[in-house]
């Protein structure tokens, strides 16, 4: 068996997700090495369709679909790369807050963070402060995010950012916030790590904010 | 001979986007779907009172066979009124068909300062405003806040809100509310207006405003404060604000029977409460743009949407809360104003009884009450298409017309000036030769709508004078013991 990794990109960027996981494996099976699968093959591909997505060539839902490809092809591999080789795909946590039951958004961000290659537990809405922390004890998530859509709700997410410092495991975990009303400035007022404006950019900001911390 | 038979001397021109057999289909698209899929109801009370009714109760899944539909539809009432608390009859609002009221919009987190133009929080103070300006607009027919305000205690907004619009105009008021207890809090506002429960429900002096949410689903408070409505006979929107493409299919056709399937499991609800209480449904009707993943409020489809589905809604016997003159603009430009006209002009042309989100911009995030004035003018230029062309004897003028004959000219006719007044008159539209324009100071549009909302802001005193001692010490009352309660609970959105 060969396999042929510019075949998994444009499979990729056509959003094919049955065809890219027979891809996956069978590149797998050709004992091609996962981390050049990912870095050679998915990657470039969603690198690609993100591009595309600026420019006003591919729109969501087709990236969406890229998204999902992405991710079932990440299943295959996350359980044969190293932590080193995993690199910025890890794993997010993501909720909307208590008394909160705005939805679409939130899962718009799970879904494009699936195709920078994360594993997403999406925990759904009006989560209660503490499913977050616990949600946060158990994936141990790279990534907590949490979305208000409220600005009567927003006051949630820095209080969930406290619990997680009580419970010890704030420096463990980077903690983003995002949704309509939130701004930048509140998202540094409550001690979160990052704010995402939207869901590209929030996949954007995570990227650079580990690579900067890498280096 | 004078009269004429079956003879129609006025029509307003109204277009028509379904067939009749459309409506038909999407009505029973409606039935199809909430009789095999249901809706969820996260609401022991609400599934009780439905599986009374009839109908198949799993979990919080609800199923509806449609006679349980079309007996809701059967007791809706044809015609209800809603009274300025003043006790005038000017600014009275007959929901039935074929009257039209536009207004503002509820709760965006912004707004757009009157004094700096900048966006900011929305305030307290900004709530007054929004009422005393809309009380001076002639076309605003209704009104709510263009805010949620962010300067008192969380969870207090909706109550605060009614407390200082109500007092500051007649105009009335479409409210809103977090949860039961805020609703229950405004309800007795509305009363202290009224003078007693009684002459509220003969008076009824403002209307609630509530959302489902898509796909399917009625949240425990949206209908726990439906219910509530109905129960005080409280004149209700219940309504989701359907995303198409992202929470209701991408088709129109398809988001159409979404969006009146989970409206009408609140008609239902207010119907089996209380038969012949007033409910209109309708909502926010657009697409998510799928380069930008915003809620578009600009879209030309919002236009088409609410249209179809004004009459699809008309269609089941009910009044339709609509949408226009609102944008995705970030400031006041051209961009708002072509958006605004073009939604403006086809609520008008659809019929729609109350058309909402007059101001509304940047995607409905921000307020902007100069937007609502420049709507204000757009409304009044839309109705004029609307009223149509009078055809009589007096209007057709044949004799006016013989009289002065070929050439020459109207201007001495007793006709012209018995009728000249009809035309309509801008008061924001510049109309001036280019050397007085010059002469008054190069003003654009934007300047006039900015000079004309600080003109009302600071001039237009409003009813706040004239509110009874009672109502207003009552209305201190109600928010004492509004900020009391909230310190012992922890309810929606403000725990
Ligand atoms: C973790 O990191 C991140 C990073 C980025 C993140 C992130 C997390 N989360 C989001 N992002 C960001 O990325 C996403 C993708 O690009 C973006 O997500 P968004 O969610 O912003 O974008 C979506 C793709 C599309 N946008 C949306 O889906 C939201 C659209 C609007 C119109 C909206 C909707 C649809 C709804 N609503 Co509501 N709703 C509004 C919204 C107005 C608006 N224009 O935003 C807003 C947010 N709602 C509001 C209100 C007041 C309410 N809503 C309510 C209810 C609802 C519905 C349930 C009916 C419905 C949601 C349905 C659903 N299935 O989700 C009520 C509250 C219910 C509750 N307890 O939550 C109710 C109180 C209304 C009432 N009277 O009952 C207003 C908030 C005002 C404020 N001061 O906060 C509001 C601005 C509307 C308005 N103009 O008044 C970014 O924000």
């Amino acid at each position: 068996m060969s396999y042929d990794l510019g075949k998994i990109t444009e499979t990729l960027i056509q959003g094919k997700v049955d065809r890219l996981t027979e891809l996956t494996q069978e590149a797998i099976d050709s004992n091609a090495e996962p981390a050049k699968i990912l870095n050679e093959g998915l990657l470039p591909g969603m690198d690609n369709v993100g591009e595309k997505w600026k420019n006003g060539e591919m729109f969501m839902p087709e990236v969406l679909r890229c998204a999902k490809a992405m991710s079932k092809s990440m299943d295959i591999l996350r359980p044969r790369l190293t932590e080193g080789e995993l690199g910025s795909a890890g794993t997010l946590v993501i909720g909307t807050v208590a008394g909160d039951l705005h939805d679409i958004g939130k899962d718009l961000v799970g879904m494009m963070f699936e195709g920078a290659g994360y594993k997403v537990i999406n925990i759904g809405i009006d989560q209660p402060n503490e499913n977050f922390v616990n949600a946060a004890i158990e994936h141990k998530p790279d990534v907590l995010g949490m979305s208000a859509l409220l600005t009567t709700t927003m006051p949630r997410m820095g209080e969930v950012v406290n619990s997680l410092k009580e419970a010890g495991i704030r420096d463990q975990i980077t903690v983003m916030v995002g949704g309509a009303p939130v701004t930048e400035e509140y998202a540094q007022e409550i001690g979160a790590d990052l704010y995402g404006a939207n869901a590209s950019t929030a996949v954007d900001v995570t990227r650079e904010y580990f690579a900067k911390a890498k280096n | 001979m004078k009269t004429r038979t079956n003879y129609t001397t006025y029509q307003s021109p109204q277009f028509s986007i379904l067939s009749e057999d459309q409506k038909e289909r999407i009505y029973n698209g409606m039935l199809r779907t909430l009789q095999y899929t249901g809706a969820n109801v996260h609401h022991e009370g609400a599934r009780e009172l439905f599986k009374k009714a009839g109908c198949k109760v799993d979990g919080v899944r609800v199923y509806f066979p449609s006679e349980v539909i079309t007996n809701a539809l059967a007791t809706v009432p044809p015609v209800t009124e809603i009274f300025p608390w003043d006790g005038t009859t000017e600014k009275k609002i007959t929901v039935e068909k074929n009257r039209s009221y536009f207004g503002p919009g509820p709760t965006p987190p912004n707004f757009i300062d009157t004094e700096t133009l900048e966006r900011r929080k929305y305030l307290r103070k900004d709530a007054s405003l929004v009422a005393r300006v809309c009380d001076a607009l002639p076309n605003m027919g209704y009104v709510q806040s263009l805010g949620s305000i962010s300067d008192v205690t969380n969870g207090l907004a909706d109550v605060y809100e009614f407390a200082d619009m109500v007092r500051n105009t007649t105009t009335p008021i479409m409210s809103w509310s977090f949860d039961k207890e805020g609703c229950r809090d405004i309800h007795r506002m509305g009363i202290a207006m009224a003078g007693s429960e009684e002459e509220f429900r003969q008076r009824p002096n403002y209307i609630f405003y509530g959302e489902p949410i898509s796909p399917l689903v009625s949240d425990y408070h949206a209908i726990d404060k439906c219910m509530y409505c109905a129960e005080n006979r409280i004149p209700q929107v219940y309504s989701p604000c359907a995303i198409g493409g992202g929470t209701v299919p991408a088709t129109h056709a398809g988001q159409l029977v979404v969006a009146l399937s989970e409206s009408m499991v609140g008609v239902i609800a207010s119907q089996l409460i209380s038969p012949g209480t007033c409910v209109i449904i309708g909502g926010v009707q657009s697409i998510l743009d799928m380069q930008y993943s915003i809620y578009s409020y600009g879209a030309p489809e919002l236009s088409l949407l609410s249209a179809a589905h004004t009459e699809v809604v008309h269609h089941c016997g009910l009044p339709m809360y609509s949408q226009s003159g609102c944008t995705d603009t970030k400031k006041m430009d051209m961009q708002s104003a072509m958006e605004a006209s073009l939604s403006i002009n086809a609520a008008m042309m659809s019929g729609a009884n109350f058309v909402h989100d007059n101001g509304y911009t940047e995607s409905g995030l921000t307020g902007d009450v100069f937007q609502t004035v420049l709507d204000d003018e757009l409304i009044s230029m839309a109705r004029v298409i609307e009223r149509g062309v009078e055809v009589n004897e007096e209007t057709m003028a044949v004799e006016q017309i013989n009289n002065v004959g070929p050439g020459g000219h109207y201007l001495y006719e007793d006709h012209t000036m018995n009728w000249f007044r009809e035309h309509w008159r801008p008061t924001l539209m510049n109309r001036s030769s280019y050397e007085d324009w010059v002469q008054q100071g190069e003003k654009t549009l934007k300047d006039r709508v900015i000079e004309k909302t600080r003109d009302l802001r600071d001039n237009y005193e409003g009813p706040r004078a004239k509110v009874p001692a009672r109502a207003d010490e009552e209305i201190e009352k109600i928010l004492k013991e509004a900020e009391e309660r909230i310190k012992k609970e922890q309810p929606a959105g403000k725990k």
